[in-house]
């Protein structure tokens, strides 16, 4: 059976083959000149230590960015979108094209279980699709780990391009695409049907479930005097939720801080107030403290792995439906 | 597949109270049908009789509305099609763009009890070329293809939904003497649909005769054909009696 799914998705699969190869030579080409760029404008120093920390000549540093951002930001849109394509391409064509040509009658009336069948085909595309697109994800990576904080990886691991490409939730994305597409496609038994439906529906989906995992994963906390300087800002971490506590540690609403802030920005006579008189008048007002909740960098992870979980199951509760499907007669 | 109960003396296609209701209504109402081995049954009824809703049902890819049907003692789900079964739908559906070759290994692959050698002579004998595509052959010559991939399988009952619709006379003619020839010698029970009596009529040894979803006539030619009435006749009475008891309980109703 392997072998009759083999032969029937043979040209997709050289396809994607050959959109590995070509995809490989592209990042390393495009790499390689990245580097030399970085080199001869002396900004090597500049991948690993923060912009305003590394020396640089005048203007550099903006000039690499203006030439390289965009290209580096193409390469992370196509893992991005990879996973789109492979439902729409490989997920939804897959059992709607044989129900439209009626061969789906050939594969159920030989000597082999429906679910085998169903199976194999499952295997033979989902697998290299797979493995196509964690190869390019792992070649974008190596691209942009040249570029480090000069590319985009200096916005830190949680803003949606960078979070949507690393780690594990490229592979929970396009679990749930294929799975999608071929549910629907099963269902309308229409291939160019589910291929739009497929593609609207995990679009819908994703930007639905993308606010999902934060709350998903235990924040951590943080509670200091208004005055102090913090740093979740600017350590990558995401931040979730700030606000003043009053005195007894109670939450005071963003309205009444938003006024509280207001009044002690100017003095009793009306004159603006100085630095230190505004960060004395807000424990006098009763902004004791602020807090933060928020997800340090080195927790990323976890995220990764509860989006997996999130897709993963989502494409398991609707490859269940497409075999249940296959498997009751009209 | 269910527990096979008797496996030997279990009758190809046994159906009791069978009855399918599609949406837009019944295609087969209260139909008690046995289908003995070792026969060439013709299926025959104007088109919509429900022909292609009890191969259908044969084979496990409709779920029946009412009753029972049990093929060689089993009864069909939408598992898999009974491995002694082998079924050619209307429109033969093969893989275009699979070469001949390539068509009888997946034949190979997908039935355990398949015989190569032999689908290769059925192949050789249509004269068909084994590295052509199916989806360059003619229309006779994928019939062969199709065929040889359902007899290839060995099958104890071989199901052809109107097999020669889209041949040509010459090639209607050869189909149909490899195929009773072959029935012959291997001793399997084949029924052929048509909508045609006159195509089968020479070669069946056992007809079923559907009208809007009912059985009007079934049995073994040299009984039916006892009373020396030729069958075709007798068919076409009884159809054209079919016919006018529709249109009196039509003309009750209005």
């Amino acid at each position: 059976m392997m072998w009759v799914s083999w032969r029937r998705q043979r040209a997709q699969l050289i396809t994607l083959l050959g959109m590995l190869v070509v995809g490989a030579g592209v990042i390393a080409l495009l790499r390689s000149t990245m580097i030399d760029a970085i080199t001869s404008s002396q900004l090597a120093r500049c991948v690993t230590q923060a912009l305003q920390d590394c020396t640089a000549p005048d203007g550099a540093a903006k000039a690499f960015q203006e030439a390289w951002t965009t290209r580096l930001n193409i390469g992370q849109a196509v893992i991005l979108g990879l996973p789109a394509l492979i439902g729409v391409f490989i997920g939804a064509p897959l059992f709607a094209r044989e129900l439209e040509q009626g061969t789906h009658v050939l594969a159920f009336t030989q000597s082999v279980r429906r679910t085998r069948w169903m199976v194999s085909k499952l295997v033979v595309a989902l697998v290299p699709s797979l493995i196509v697109l964690i190869g390019l994800q792992y070649l974008v990576s190596w691209w942009l780990s040249a570029a480090g904080t000069l590319g985009p990886r200096k916005n830190g691991s949680f803003t949606a391009l960078n979070f949507g490409i690393e780690h594990v939730s490229p592979v929970g994305y396009a679990l749930f695409a294929f799975a999608l597409g071929a549910f629907l496609g099963v269902v309308s038994r229409r291939t160019l049907a589910a291929m739009t439906a497929g593609l609207g529906a995990f679009v819908v989906a994703r930007f639905a479930l993308s606010g999902l995992v934060d709350r998903l994963v235990p924040a951590q906390r943080l509670e200091v005097s208004p005055a102090t300087n913090v740093n979740v800002y600017h350590d990558g971490s995401l931040v979730l939720e700030t606000g003043y506590l009053d005195a007894a540690g109670q939450l005071v609403s963003k309205e009444k801080a938003g006024a509280l802030l207001q009044a002690c920005k100017s003095t009793s006579e009306g004159t603006p107030n100085s630095q230190e008189g505004f960060l004395a008048c807000l424990p006098q007002s009763g902004l004791s403290k602020w807090y933060a909740s928020f997800i340090p960098k080195s927790q990323a992870w976890q995220l990764h792995l509860v989006d997996l979980a999130i897709f993963g199951g989502l494409a398991l509760l609707l490859l269940a439906g497409t075999a249940w499907v296959l498997r009751r007669q009209s | 597949m269910n527990a096979r109960r008797q496996p030997e003396q279990a009758l190809p296609v046994t159906a009791r109270d069978l009855g399918k209701k599609y949406r837009r209504g019944w295609a087969l109402r209260e139909t008690a049908l046995v289908i003995p081995d070792n026969r060439v049954v013709a299926l025959v009824g104007p088109n919509g009789a429900g022909k292609s809703t009890l191969m259908g049902l044969i084979t496990g890819l409709l779920r029946p509305t009412t009753g029972e049907i049990t093929v060689f003692g089993d009864h069909p789900t939408g598992k898999g099609l009974h491995p002694a079964v082998a079924y050619l739908a209307q429109q033969k559906p093969l893989y275009q763009q699979f070469t001949v070759t390539e068509t009888m290994t997946f034949g190979a692959r997908t039935n355990p009890t398949w015989d190569q050698r032999y689908a290769e002579h059925l192949i050789e004998q249509a004269a068909v070329p084994m590295d052509a595509k199916v989806g360059t052959l003619s229309g006779g010559q994928r019939t062969r293809v199709a065929l040889a991939l359902a007899l290839g399988k060995r099958p104890r009952l071989l199901l052809l939904d109107e097999p020669l619709a889209d041949l040509d006379p010459l090639a209607r003619e050869t189909v149909l003497r490899t195929l009773i020839a072959e029935a012959r010698t291997q001793g399997i029970t084949v029924v052929l649909s048509s909508h045609v009596l006159a195509e089968l009529e020479g070669v069946c040894d056992h007809l079923v005769l559907l009208h809007s979803g009912r059985v009007l006539l079934a049995g073994d030619v040299d009984q039916i054909g006892a009373d020396r009435v030729p069958l075709g006749q007798l068919v076409l009475d009884r159809m054209r009696e079919a016919a006018a008891q529709d249109q009196a309980t039509r003309g009750a109703a209005a």
